[in-house]
């Protein structure tokens, strides 16, 4: 507790002062936010705006930030420099992603304020977005263990963090992408945020993906701890 | 192992691939003294203190305060603290905020900080981002957080290589006052000046191995019974002649034919020593 607690600590210091970290977490909301206000006489379009750019942000943000995080630190010796004080891997890794997942759904949440059509569906609204960030941070730290540095780390997140955050997107103009998107996560919280019923579809993906991902993560943790 | 033992290797084997980097380490360093592991960089120094300190497997038997080091737990790391070759400081935060860290992962009090900073010669640093600090006040910092929890052993990888002299001897006489109060050092350079004049004892390491061990000035008296002449022909030609009477003739020879570009009379240090043991000079 006492490291995750430090760990934590120092993440959310960390952040505050790293713009393009701040940047990347705000963007969606923010954007969402300038075309609601922009359309604003117009007929109300948040009910558009805000499911596309919140799928977009838990999406892409968690994937960006996580594997940055953990990919920084790998290249500084930082992270090194923590397990040589006792913290361990694990530990540490639980520390991260509860603070990427926590700072993901602080900004996120700042979309349910914008719409007042996702209220009637909140709960799912807030945990579908839950569930991508959770996703999202897994796929993140994937790419970060795995990645030796920075630039790496970036070289991967950024193509995975767009293909997932866009394809719900352009699922709306093409048959095929939508078709390959139902496959997807994000296109499967996409839907929930939307406010598509919870679909036994839905949770299969959502299951696989998840699985998935920790049983990658897990291998990656494994090879990078045989040293 | 004998008690007095903080440290023990009992021949230490590790690769990375193919390549064999410890071929087979054994050393002991003593509680309370001062060790230095000397050897060219490349040497394996680095590897040797990750492995001591639980981050890389190795074959053999590593043991650090009784313990093995593939198990080394909590208790362990409270009682050591590192200096890394990179100083692993997060260069957004500021001084204070990166001993913080370090003070909440040991449950070491805040009012440390203050302390540990002025040891270091950084009072008032407290508020200093440290991407704004100089190379030697990071070196400083890196130290500072490393006795931040008064650890008992102290790993410290190179610690004034690249720095200014004046912020070197600092760092030595920090040493010297951690020695005083009890702290095992276990120092690793490639510079024979500072193994000699800090160190209680050193090893040599080369090619995978410690081709020597024992107190620094023990060790240029062993080797070092005669000193060497270093001579430079004109033609480029390399000569190292033993500096005794008999060989008096042979040098004068190349000075009356105007062979001779330069002498030098090689001192009995530590960088002799270790050319003579290796062939292979320490300081390259
Ligand atoms: N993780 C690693 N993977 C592959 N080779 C490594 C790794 N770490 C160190 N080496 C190699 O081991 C040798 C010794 O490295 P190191 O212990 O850092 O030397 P020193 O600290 O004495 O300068 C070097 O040749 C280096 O290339
Ligand atoms: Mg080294």
């Amino acid at each position: 507790m006492k490291t995750f607690t430090a760990v934590f600590i120092k993440q959310v210091k960390d952040s505050l002062r790293n713009l393009p970290s701040l940047m990347v977490i705000l963007i969606y909301p923010a954007v969402a936010w300038i075309m609601i206000t922009a359309m604003g006489s117009q007929e109300d379009m948040s009910g558009f705006f805000v499911p596309v750019f919140a799928a977009m942000h838990c999406s892409f943000a968690p994937i960006m930030i996580s594997s940055s995080i953990l990919s920084e630190e790998k290249e500084k010796g930082t992270l090194r420099s923590l397990m040589m004080a006792g913290v361990s891997m694990v530990n540490y890794l639980i520390s991260i992603s509860v603070f990427v997942v926590l700072a993901a759904m602080l900004t996120g949440s700042l979309f349910l304020m914008m719409d007042h059509s996702t209220s009637s569906y909140a709960v799912t609204f807030t945990l579908a977005m839950l569930a991508g960030e959770v996703l999202s941070t897994l796929a993140g730290l994937c790419i970060g263990i795995y990645s030796k540095n920075v630039a790496a780390a970036n070289g991967m997140a950024v193509p995975v963090g767009l293909v997932l955050a866009l394809l719900p997107m352009l699922a709306r103009f093409n048959d095929g992408i939508a078709k390959a998107a139902e496959y997807t996560y994000s296109g499967q919280i996409s839907h929930l945020l939307e406010g598509g019923d919870v679909t036994a579809k839905a949770i299969c993906v959502m299951a696989a993906y998840f699985a998935a991902l920790w049983a990658v993560l897990i291998f990656l943790f494994k090879r990078s701890s045989m040293e | 192992m004998n008690n007095g033992s903080v440290i023990s290797l009992e021949h230490v084997t590790r690769s990375f691939g193919d390549r064999l980097i410890l071929k087979s380490v054994s050393l002991n360093v003593n509680k309370g003294e001062i060790f230095g592991l000397l050897g060219p960089s490349g040497a394996g120094k680095t590897t040797i203190i990750n492995i001591l300190t639980g981050q890389l497997s190795c074959g053999g038997s590593a043991e650090i305060f009784g313990v093995s080091c593939g198990k080394i737990g909590g208790e362990v790391y409270r009682r050591t603290g590192a200096v890394l070759d990179n100083c692993g400081l997060y260069e957004r935060l500021t001084c204070a905020d990166n001993l913080r860290l370090y003070a909440r992962i040991h449950g070491v009090a805040f009012s440390r900080i203050k302390e540990a900073l002025a040891l270091v010669g950084l009072d008032g640093c407290e508020g200093k981002k440290v991407k704004a600090l100089s190379k030697g006040m990071k070196q400083r910092l890196a130290l500072a957080r490393a006795i931040l929890h008064k650890p008992e052993l102290l790993f410290l990888d190179e610690p004034t290589s690249g720095l200014d002299p004046a912020t070197a001897a600092e760092i030595h006489s920090l040493m010297n006052d951690l020695r005083r109060d009890g702290t095992t050092v276990f120092l690793t350079t490639h510079n024979m000046d500072e193994a000699y004049r800090m160190c209680d004892r050193i090893a040599l390491l080369s090619d995978g191995t410690i081709v020597e061990c024992g107190e620094p000035g023990e060790l240029c008296r062993r080797h070092c019974s005669t000193s060497e002449l270093r001579i430079v022909a004109v033609d480029g030609e390399k000569l190292s002649i033993a500096n005794t009477p008999e060989n008096a003739e042979a040098v004068a020879g190349l000075i009356r034919g105007g062979r001779l570009q330069s002498i030098h009379s090689s001192e009995p240090d530590l960088g002799t020593v270790f050319l003579r043991l290796t062939g292979k000079e320490l300081d390259k």
